[in-house]
């Protein structure tokens, strides 16, 4: 049904914007989402053993 | 050789996203939950970065899935620093999908939780988020109907109102902390708020604000996006000169970026605009740059509405082969795209065009020969085509709120 979804949604589009009312496109820019980041290497290094994540990481680049 | 461990495999991800090759990181980091791990909170980081990575891909049924394993584990252990930051990102995805109303409950615990720990960036990242979410609840609302900015029903308004006090709060908070980018986000947002609500002075305000951040930073990305709302803003004024000028750098900038949508988009804007001033040899040459980025874009919504355009620039210039032109190929977009308004618009305007060429075809010395269309349209009056002229007239007062108060 790929032709169907693609024709959905040009009609959810079209909805969006009616083309009756188009002189104006709105097209808003909005600022990015800042997301929240957790990493492996800040949960070592609080458990100070930033020396683990050092070796490995070292241990990589000399493959 | 040694098989990798999952600690390796994620330390890779990490890498190839930080780099920006999130597809990459993916890969590595489901490898790193494949092999598994009793570290939980080594786990709940993998989940975190997997959400992430997939949000950024645009991918957000998984986006969410992962957010809510890094969610359901950071309760598990009892980490309510990891539990915050867990709901934020759900919050955020949940807004995405359009279910506002979780999307809230999750982004409130964000900020419940860095109130309770006394995180003050925490705080501010969650009052951002919270106004992200009201921000597209209100727009969401608004765009099912056929509303203009500050033309709105209450429960828009309200969303909207809330959007504005959150970016408010966390605009405060930002400033205490001395985070200038933070503010340029705050400041674009809270600018595109106050254009939904109509107050366009106030986002004129707002969006001169973070274009000053922008600048500071050279983030000509952000500096483009400003250029852009304060054009929109200006349309919404009646100061369209002004609009024009900011359409332009947008323009420039598009260019500079490589940015071939928003070029397309800048043109377009560019080309409504030359229309107000009822400039149309350059409203014509926008919306023709506009129409090659389109085909070359394949974007069928977008040549309609280029045709539509040309159509009516063309028609106000009393050239009506070309408009004739430009009206049948948008008839033929409006129904290969499904556009039923679109194709009803297009066909009122050919037989408006049709009645005009047959009348001056006729009756060569009538008054609606065609030479005197032209001639009447040089002298800046605008051509009698019936229908079409009123729909013009209703389209540019649409574009002209009421609460504009130096309407000339």
């Amino acid at each position: 049904s790929q032709p169907l979804t693609g024709h959905q949604a040009a009609e959810l589009q079209s909805k969006v914007v009616p083309s009756k009312q188009i002189l104006h496109s709105d097209n808003m820019e909005m600022e990015p989402e800042t997301m929240e980041t957790k990493s492996v290497t800040d949960y070592f290094s609080k458990l100070h053993m930033g020396s683990l994540v050092y070796s490995c990481t070292s241990k990589r680049k000399n493959k | 050789r040694m098989e990798a461990s999952c600690l390796e495999l994620a330390l890779e991800g990490e890498r190839l996203c930080k780099a920006g090759d999130c597809r990459a990181g993916v890969s590595f980091f489901e490898a790193a939950v494949q092999v598994g791990t009793e570290d939980l909170r080594t786990l709940s980081a993998i989940y975190s970065q997997l959400g992430n990575a997939y949000f950024y891909l645009h991918e957000y049924a998984k986006a969410l899935e992962y957010h809510h394993h890094d969610l359901t584990l950071a309760r598990t252990i009892g980490d309510l620093l990891g539990e915050a930051k867990a709901s934020g990102n759900l919050g955020n995805t949940l807004k995405v999908l359009g279910n506002f109303e979780e999307a809230i409950v999750c982004c409130q615990r964000h900020l419940d939780i860095s109130r309770e720990l006394n995180d003050k960036v925490g705080e501010a990242r969650a009052l951002y988020n919270l106004g992200n979410v009201y921000h597209s609840k209100g727009k969401n609302v608004a765009s099912a109907g056929t509303h203009d900015p500050g033309d709105l029903p209450d429960d828009v308004k309200n969303a909207l109102q809330k959007a504005a006090n959150y970016y408010e709060e966390n605009l405060a908070i930002v400033t205490e902390l001395g985070d200038r980018a933070a503010q340029g986000r705050a400041f674009g947002n809270l600018g595109n708020t106050h254009y939904l609500l109509g107050n366009f002075r106030s986002a004129v305000l707002a969006h001169e604000q973070r274009l000053l951040i922008a600048k500071e930073f050279g983030d000509r990305s952000a500096e483009r996006r400003a250029y852009s709302n304060l054009g929109n803003a200006y349309i919404f004024l009646g100061e369209f000169e002004t609009a024009s000028e900011y359409y332009k750098r947008t323009l420039q900038l598009a260019r500079q970026l490589k940015d071939r949508a928003v070029e397309a988009q800048a043109c377009y804007s560019l080309g409504n605009t030359f229309t107000l001033l009822q400039d149309y040899e350059k409203a014509i040459d926008y919306h023709l740059k506009h129409l090659v980025i389109a085909q070359e874009l394949h974007d069928k919504i977008g040549e309609g509405r280029a045709c539509w355009s040309l159509g009516n620039a063309y028609t106000a210039l009393g050239n009506h082969d070309q408009a004739i032109h430009f009206a049948e190929r948008h008839l033929e977009i409006s129904r290969e795209v499904g556009d039923r308004s679109g194709e009803l618009t297009a066909r009122l305007n050919l037989s408006d065009l049709h009645m005009v060429l047959g009348l001056s075809y006729s009756t060569n010395n009538s008054m609606m020969s065609e030479s005197h269309v032209v001639e009447n349209s040089l002298n800046g009056t605008r051509p009698r085509v019936g229908r079409r002229h009123s729909m013009e007239n209703m389209e540019l007062m649409k574009l002209t709120p009421e609460k504009v108060q130096n309407w000339n």
